[in-house]
């Protein structure tokens, strides 16, 4: 026992055992030492052994698992719950990096909305022939029934997540735009109590800006987005229910931010106006903060046999008489055929050169492109623009012969719902797995909220890790994981000070 | 207060007092089932007519087996109403009313899904462990009420929470006893307290029952110790009288006029109040609180439409 009283023998070991690969860009090792952000983190697990943070990894999943925070996996009729796994060992992101990424986001942000005030209204990219009508014409994502509607201070992403990934050299790029109803965020507020919970001590030692007030944020801007002068407006988030992969979220916000978790059938319209079925009879709704997809809003408008929305509400939302959270049609500005236009859209609406880049994308409907990508990929992914989730991705690297034939076929035909970019190697941070420390890699979803106050963006996010060893997929469908993610300020002042 | 809200909150409760009724059930005939009695071993017959809804001839063929009797009642999912479906019931109610119970309630609901959904459960119901099993959750049943009652705030959700309970909770009395009266026949032997210890230990009223009732007329201070017996808190009155609490704070948050739910309440009510225990003889007690079972049901049924229908 003696051993694990020699801290220095106990950082040799750790260190011993982590091997990052001098290819990808690690965040805690750069090759030869421990970055400065990871050192505080290192002194502090150099006093315990490999059994307390066992310990503590068995603490994290029983906490998530009492709590309810889990995912149900239906096999044999019989649904069996699973946690979200979650690593222990947060992730560290120095304030200035944060710096330059919450200013990108809420660059890009703000080009994305003017966007869809304009692809709504008077279609000026089009004319001005930046965007090529026809993209936007046939993108099943674009809402013609949101043509001319007038959305309350001209917001249309009041909720957005980012999905971020730093490259080789540790730039960072956006992967993804998600500004319809991304979810996630309850699981970055929830890493963060579990990582109180079995490390209290590091956060006392590092400085860990703070993400709690996230709920509070998404309240002020729902009551303020209420249709006329109301002191005391009602705001509800919409759930499809107890049975969606992402109920536990829902009903975790609409508790941390005290606002009634409604399903479609709870509602009811009645001229004009929506109400909610209560106890003591029909009571006005003005805000709808709601996690149903456009499609399935309204039987009347868009799917008929949904049964998750209203009948008439986009009425309502046309009167002006109910204010929706996101926008309805905000599809179309994440659409991933879109996604290549926005460093344009930057350009084209703020006079700026964005600030976080894309990772380069092929649009396949152009048969020159199309054909260099079938000829490159080994080094290229395919996606699929309006799937989400890592569903339907193709891994040039790894598809077999057979596989691949079919897929060309398949792509040919419906060349405008694929696109193609460069195998990114993501960057790896280290995790605690099996006992080891190992580098997996990891993305980064921070979360922006935009209200009528400007962009606001906690200091965070969610961190995904792809758990298997070199896999870069970091989807939960997928085999994903996450992580708490810190962004820490200036280390060196605190160091300089102590 | 969203009427799916009331009604999952109503339910939530209802079937947690259901498994809590029932697991103190199963424990006691458990340890009763080993005392030798001059009438022989105790079976577990009452038990699985009143927790399953299996028939006469497959009864024969379990009644005397203890471990296929622990699995039938807990975990077996032929049996609707078995613990482990009343508690993932229980749950999914709580989950689609998340918002307004407190994170405390629902851990203490949660914790209880995985207690029936454990995988080494079936193995340990085959042994001498089963008695802790049900020792353990009958444990979680009365954390939940703890819980409940120290973090819920006394708004409209804990009023229908409660009214909840009290019915399940005044329908399992008066069914238990019927079961009872019926086991027990009304000839000589029926006198005798050691059969009516079983009654009483399952409705924890023994102790109290030795410390109130002096006289041999052990029926009768049964009889009244079930239905009339206010302090006890789980006799038909005491439900009843609680019954009659929240449904009247619930009108007075509504500031609700209308008086059709009050007054079919309040005949039933009436009906118990008044009763004189001294002109009944078992029999027509079985009928009277066949009755007000029935009295009961209805109500819950006229409570539903007027406060929960929303689909």
């Amino acid at each position: 026992m003696q051993f694990f009283y020699q801290p220095i023998m106990m950082l040799e070991a750790l260190l011993n055992q982590y091997n990052s690969s001098g290819a990808t860009w690690d965040e805690m090792h750069d090759g030869e030492t421990i970055r400065e952000q990871y050192n505080k983190i290192f002194s502090i697990l150099n006093n315990l052994d490999v059994n307390s943070l066992q310990q503590k990894e068995k603490i994290a999943n029983e906490l998530f698992m009492n709590q309810g925070i889990t995912f149900t996996v239906y096999s044999d009729d019989t649904g069996i719950e699973r946690i979200f796994p979650f690593d222990i060992i947060p992730r560290v992101i120095t304030s200035k990096e944060w710096e330059t990424i919450a200013s990108g986001i809420q660059q890009r942000l703000k080009a994305l909305n003017l966007f869809l005030k304009d692809i709504y209204s008077q279609q000026n990219i089009l004319k001005d022939k930046i965007i090529p009508a026809e993209l936007i014409a046939s993108c099943p994502h674009y809402i013609r029934d949101a043509y001319g509607i007038n959305v309350i201070h001209d917001i249309y992403i009041h909720v957005s997540g980012v999905d971020l990934i730093r490259s080789d050299a540790g730039e960072f790029f956006v992967l993804e735009d998600n500004l319809r109803t991304p979810s996630g965020v309850s699981y970055m507020l929830e890493n963060r109590e579990v990582t109180k919970r079995v490390f209290p001590d590091l956060f006392a030692s590092n400085h860990v800006r703070k993400i709690n007030h996230y709920p509070l944020l998404l309240h002020d801007i729902l009551l303020s987005l209420a249709p006329g002068h109301i002191s005391t407006p009602t705001a509800v988030l919409l759930t499809p229910g107890v049975f969606n992969s992402a109920y536990y979220e829902h009903s975790f916000l609409a508790r941390q931010m005290g606002i009634p978790l409604v399903e479609g059938r709870d509602l009811v319209i009645d001229n004009h106006k929506v109400y909610m079925k209560t106890t003591g009879g029909l009571e006005e709704v003005h805000v709808i903060y709601r996690r149903v997809d456009d499609e399935f809003l309204d039987p009347l408008v868009f799917r008929q046999d949904s049964i998750l929305g209203i009948a008439g509400l986009m009425s309502v939302y046309k009167k002006g008489n109910v204010a929706i959270v996101n926008a309805v049609g905000t599809g179309v500005a994440d659409d991933k055929a879109v996604y290549s236009y926005v460093p344009e859209m930057i350009r084209y609406y703020l006079n700026e050169e964005p600030i976080i880049s894309n990772v380069p994308t092929y649009q396949l409907a152009n048969e020159e492109v199309r054909q260099y990508v079938f000829n490159n990929i080994e080094n290229l992914v395919i996606k699929q623009t309006n799937q989400s989730g890592g569903y339907g991705m193709i891994m040039g690297n790894k598809i077999s012969e057979k596989d691949w034939i079919e897929a060309k076929k398949k792509i040919a035909a419906e060349a405008r719902n694929y696109i193609a970019q460069p195998i990114i190697n993501l960057s790896t941070v280290p995790c605690f797995i099996d006992g080891t420390f190992q580098p997996r890699h990891v993305d980064l979803r921070p979360y922006a909220l935009y209200g009528p106050n400007g962009i606001q963006i906690v200091p965070g996010g969610l961190t995904r890790v792809a758990l298997k060893e070199g896999s870069l997929v970091v989807n939960s469908s997928q085999g994903g994981g996450s992580k708490d993610t810190w962004i820490i300020d200036d280390y060196l002042n605190d160091q300089d000070a102590e | 207060m969203l009427s799916r809200i009331a009604d999952s909150l109503f339910w939530l409760n209802r079937y947690i007092e259901r498994s809590d009724i029932l697991l103190r059930l199963v424990y006691v005939h458990y340890i009763l089932s080993l005392d030798k009695s001059e009438n022989g071993n105790n079976n577990w017959r009452l038990v699985l007519e009143l927790g399953t809804g299996i028939w006469s001839d497959q009864l024969e063929a379990i009644e005397n087996n203890t471990p296929l009797v622990m699995k039938k009642i807990l975990i077996d999912p032929g049996n609707s109403n078995s613990i482990k479906a009343i508690v993932m019931k229980a749950r999914e109610n709580a989950r689609g009313a998340q918002d307004h119970i407190t994170k405390e309630v629902w851990e203490s609901v949660n914790q209880m899904y995985h207690q029936v959904n454990q995988p080494a459960l079936t193995s340990k119901l085959r042994t001498d462990q089963a008695i802790k099993v049900v020792e353990g959750l009958a444990r979680s049943c009365v954390m939940f009420a703890g819980v409940t009652d120290n973090t819920m705030s006394r708004g409209l959700g804990w009023n229908f929470m409660q009214l909840g309970k009290f019915i399940e909770r005044c329908l399992q009395t008066i069914a238990i006893t019927n079961k009872q009266l019926e086991k027990n026949g009304f000839g000589e032997d029926a006198n005798d307290i050691l059969q009516w210890r079983y009654l009483l230990f399952s409705l924890s009223g023994y102790e109290l029952h030795l410390k109130t009732y002096r006289s041999h007329d052990h029926i009768g201070n049964v009889l009244h110790q079930v239905i009339l017996n206010e302090s006890f808190t789980r006799s038909v009155i005491y439900s009843l009288i609680r019954i009659d609490h929240y449904l009247e704070n619930i009108r007075i948050i509504h500031e609700d006029q209308d008086k059709s739910l009050p007054r079919v309440f309040g005949r039933m009510f009436s009906k118990v109040r008044y009763l004189d225990l001294q002109t009944m003889n078992p029999n027509s007690t079985q009928a009277f609180l066949n009755e007000i079972r029935l009295d009961l049901l209805s109500f819950g049924n006229q409570l539903g439409q007027y406060y929960f229908s929303y689909s």
